[in-house]
């Protein structure tokens, strides 16, 4: 009874989907292929996290590509097709996204610099310039 | 007097005492008076009052279901159980706003009952009141959370039905605000230094401020990873979503300054890098609010787009600004002098700052590159997990090795008796490393095999050698706990490093697999049986609930559900998370036969030690709470620290 | 110089961010669109009402290569986008059924519900429905409502995502209309 006025509850609401049939089954490797995908009418979730009907359908389409046989950079092919790289959540180390890759390197290796220069023995400092900053210390903030 | 009056009442009184607050502090500033100090003291407590009554207010308005006030009409509704009433305070922009005031004006309280010098007393007093001014000057003007509707409606639409699936959502937020506004002390001291030019003596006051933020940010996030872990049902815990970003940023240049700072305390050196991170992480935190707000990025937590982003911004742009100007008259003045060796205990400190700078700089440079990616090549990139994890666990493994040699370390040059600990600790790195692999685990879990026992032995040599040095001064053993700041950051590495084995097996060995079961079919999967025995709906109020019911060989029964809310058009899975010190088992039902309960789609996650990064991070917040405990008098005077 | 560095890093910010602020970051431009490519092929089972003019099953190529075809995805749970364009869309149906060829895709929707939408505002177009959403995948859409405007040489031209408007979709049809 409760049932039956859960559903009648369901069929008034605005549901998304509704399959016709039982989803397919889920192997771990399409969860993993799917991690790597970007949901597309999501805000920012990967295709394995989301439950919109496209990435329960992206899902799918994985498993049945497995099955078919493709491999994994053909999987993630078919969707680059049909959406652009921005489907992708690792970006491709080319092009306008290889700089993300270079730029966090680049970025570490400056930081170390300047990190390094404490490693060096440095020249010491003028003896005027400690004399004014013991001055300085003794003044009180103008 | 209604809720609405109140409440307008206490955001314009806070606002008109920052206002003036902000004015006495800058005139005791630049006139040297100690009288205005006085005043711009004597109107902190009652900003603390006026923002409190319109908080009250608005609690006020929630529990009387006041519909004419437009927030509560939004985000309430008759139906709510009290707890979720109580906490809908919080629950969307303009709450939030006002509760992020009322806890400005109580870090401020506490932060000018401190005792300071009169110059930088002042312009403490003047960056905390500038920084109510804007809260409370958004509440005033274009987020007001006491707008009244001329027409109430005679129920509210309710919060966001994820925040009332689970109570942790009544406290993450609370603890993320206590971490966020707790760095605008550090910020407001650091700018009073930079400003009276005392580079040097900040840094004592400042590291404890910090390190109560800090505490409050580590607690709120793992409360936010255990929420999402157990609510959103998508069996992780972190996503690393711009707004996740964003928070972790303050976080890493938090930790990087209680580090750092130790060098300063100690060496005089690392002046300028202080001020950055202390700064950079205050303006960190208006950025993520900034982010969250404003929809300047797609991300799971962009709420409702508000007015409020461009203020944000213009915010954001005014305490990096001052920053940043002040930092770099720092940069011109100071030069540290000082040599290190990189096998000392400077060395290892200036290292870990290196790691956490860089990580914070990793993740900035991810999260915004999609953005700078379109403005200057107008190409649209995502920047999703695999980058950050790529490039997170090199830094993780090198912030694990530090960590667990750091402390060995003594000052400024190595004494041979601690090579032998250092073999000791590498020894068993090597050796844990090469059994995980025997083991048949990854490169990267084997290493963090590896780097857990060596810290576990790191610590172990710090507490051997603490206790007994005390034995030797004829103290009792148990003396060592005395010792807070030791024994407390003894603690809070211990589950960085337990935390640390926690990510690298949940991100390397997890399993998610999907099915459809009919009644009476079973299923066996990540070492767990389980059977299907039917699927139930219950009406439950203020939701439906369709539950089904697996019975399995080693939890019992175990139901999965899924919750419909009337404001939601999908479905919210309520996972069922059962927890062993192995592994987790994560069930969720993600569909379900509509005509006769036939069948139901189940989802399967199997993650290894989730359970103990919980148990980290409450002994973060335990380990924090440790050191930050008051010391007596005596004990702190004698200042033993024998390592 | 580097004093001033500073000023340079807050003006770079701001002018990123309130750059930011002022676009869309959900706006996504459509490959198939950009490249001009070949529409993709799909046989969809036709909606009851639509079925006497149209036949059981509709397959985009027959019909390709004679007119240029406007293909509209929908879903009745799309509120209020695609309230907002239905009768934006019958209205030019009328206007242009003999010099191109409208058809909408219900997406991810029950069929009961379907039928509802369309009665709602009498579509006389063609409608077929597919409640998984795998034609959507292929188009590379990205969230319902969206329009794929194909021109004669069955290729896609150009792509309206979100609730379209009658001067945008006049616009749109200028543009594959012989």
């Amino acid at each position: 009874m409760r049932f039956l006025l859960l559903l009648a509850l369901l069929a008034l609401s605005a549901w998304a989907q509704e399959p016709a049939a039982p989803p397919p089954d889920l192997s771990p490797e399409v969860f993993a292929i799917a991690r790597e995908l970007r949901c597309p009418v999501c805000q920012g979730e990967s295709a394995a996290e989301s439950n919109s009907g496209v990435a329960v359908e992206m899902r799918r389409i994985i498993a049945e590509m497995l099955e078919e046989g493709k491999s994994k950079e053909e999987i993630k092919a078919f969707f680059v097709e049909r959406y652009g790289e921005w489907i992708l959540y690792a970006p491709p180390r080319r092009g306008v996204t290889l700089w993300v890759w270079v730029l966090p390197v680049l970025g570490l290796a400056l930081l170390g610099l300047g990190l390094f220069a404490y490693f060096r023995p440095k020249k010491p400092l003028p003896p005027e310039l400690l004399e004014e900053a013991e001055r300085r210390l003794k003044e009180p903030p103008t | 007097m209604t809720p609405a009056l109140l409440g307008n009442l206490g955001v314009s009184l806070a606002l008109a005492f920052s206002l003036l607050g902000l004015a006495m502090a800058l005139l005791a500033y630049f006139q040297g008076d100690g009288r205005f100090l006085k005043g711009a003291k004597a109107l902190v407590l009652p900003a603390l009052f006026a923002a409190l009554a319109a908080f009250l207010a608005l609690e006020w308005a929630l529990l009387t279901h006041d519909f004419s006030v437009a927030y509560v009409a939004r985000n309430h509704t008759l139906k709510d159980p009290l707890w979720v009433t109580l906490v809908t305070p919080w629950a969307a922009l303009e709450g939030s706003i006002l509760l992020w005031g009322l806890l400005q004006t109580l870090y401020t309280l506490l932060a000018s009952r401190r005792a300071l010098d009169p110059w930088r007393a002042s312009l403490v007093l003047a960056v905390l009141f500038g920084i109510q001014v804007f809260f409370f000057g958004v509440m005033a003007t274009i987020a007001s959370p006491f707008q009244t509707l001329p027409n109430p409606p005679a129920d509210g639409m309710g919060p966001n039905p994820l925040l009332q699936n689970h109570w942790m959502m009544a406290v993450h937020p609370v603890l993320m605000y206590l971490g966020f506004v707790g760095l605008s002390v550090p910020f407001a001291y650091a700018v009073a230094a930079m400003g009276v030019r005392r580079y040097q003596t900040w840094v004592e006051e400042t590291r404890w401020w910090t390190l109560i933020a800090w505490g409050f940010l580590t607690a709120g996030k793992v409360a936010g990873m255990w929420w999402s872990y157990e609510v959103l049902g998508w069996g992780g815990y972190w996503a690393w979503d711009p707004v996740e970003n964003a928070s972790f940023i303050p976080w890493l240049l938090a930790t990087a300054f209680l580090h750092t700072a130790i060098v300063q305390q100690t060496r005089g050196a690392f002046k300028a890098w202080n001020f950055a991170f202390v700064t950079l992480a205050f303006a960190a935190t208006v950025l993520g609010t900034f982010l969250t707000r404003s929809g300047v990025i797609q991300s799971v937590h962009a709420f409702a787009e508000g007015p409020v982003g461009p203020a944000f911004l213009g915010f954001f742009l005014l305490a990096t600004a001052l920053g940043l100007g002040l930092l770099s008259r720092v940069n011109r003045e100071v030069r540290d002098t000082a040599v290190f060796r990189p096998l000392s205990r400077e060395g290892a400190l200036l290292l870990g700052a290196f790691f956490f700078a860089g990580w914070a700089l990793v993740v900035v440079l991810g999260t915004f590159y999609p953005l700078l990616a379109e403005a200057l090549a107008g190409a649209k990139v995502s920047v999703g997990a695999p980058f950050f994890n790529q490039l997170s666990a090199p830094i993780g493994a090198g912030i694990l090795l530090l960590m667990g040699v750091g402390p060995i370390l003594p000052w400024r040059r190595p004494r041979p008796e601690v090579f032998r600990n250092l073999y000791f600790l590498l020894a068993v790195l090597a050796l844990g490393t090469l059994l995980g692999l025997l083991r048949g685990y990854t490169l990267g879990a084997s290493l963090a095999v590896g780097l857990f026992l060596y810290n576990l032995l790191a610590i172990f040599l710090l507490v051997r050698e603490g206790v007994v040095a005390r034995v030797r001064a004829g103290l009792s053993p148990w003396s060592f706990l005395e010792n807070h700041r030791r024994v407390g950051s003894l603690v809070v590495h211990f589950a960085v490093a337990l935390m640390g084995l926690g990510i690298a097996f949940s991100q390397t060995y997890r399993l998610e697999a999907e099915k459809t079961l009919y009644r009476g079919q079973a299923w066996e999967a990540g070492g767990v049986r389980m059977e299907l025995m039917g699927v139930r709906a219950l009406d439950e109020g203020r939701r439906f609930a369709v539950e089904a019911l697996l019975r399995t060989d080693r939890f019992g029964e175990v139901r999965p559900r899924l919750h419909f809310y009337p404001q939601m058009n999908s479905p919210l899975p309520a996972p069922k998370v059962v927890y062993t010190p192995g592994n987790d088992y994560y069930f969720l039902l993600m569909d379900f036969d509509r005509e006769k309960g036939e069948w139901a789609s189940l989802r399967l996650i199997v993650t290894p030690l989730v359970f103990w990064m919980w148990v980290a991070g409450v002994l973060m917040a335990l380990g924090t709470l440790y050191i930050l405990w008051p010391v007596g008098r005596a004990e702190e005077a004698r200042g033993v620290s024998p390592a | 110089m580097r004093g001033w560095l500073w000023i340079l890093v807050v003006l770079a910010l701001g002018g990123l961010f309130y750059w930011g602020m002022q676009r869309n970051p959900k706006e996504l431009p459509s490959v198939l669109a950009k490249e001009r490519r070949p529409a993709p092929e799909f046989t969809l089972p036709v909606l009851p009402p639509y079925r006497g003019e149209w036949g059981e099953t509709f397959r985009l190529s027959d019909h390709l290569g004679q007119k240029p075809v406007v293909l509209n995805f929908w879903a009745s749970w799309c509120y209020p986008a695609c309230y907002e364009e239905a009768p934006v869309l019958e209205e030019a149906w009328r206007r242009y059924r003999d010099r191109a060829l409208f058809l909408g895709v219900n997406t991810q929707d029950k069929e009961a519900e379907a039928l509802r939408f369309g009665e709602q505002f009498g579509l006389t177009f063609p409608q077929v429905f597919d409640p998984r959403g795998r034609v959507g995948v292929d188009y590379g859409m990205y969230g319902v409502p969206e329009t794929f405007f194909i021109d004669r040489e069955g290729r896609v031209v150009a792509r309206h995502a979100g609730a379209i408007d009658a001067a945008t979709l006049e616009k749109y049809l200028k543009e594959v209309l012989p």
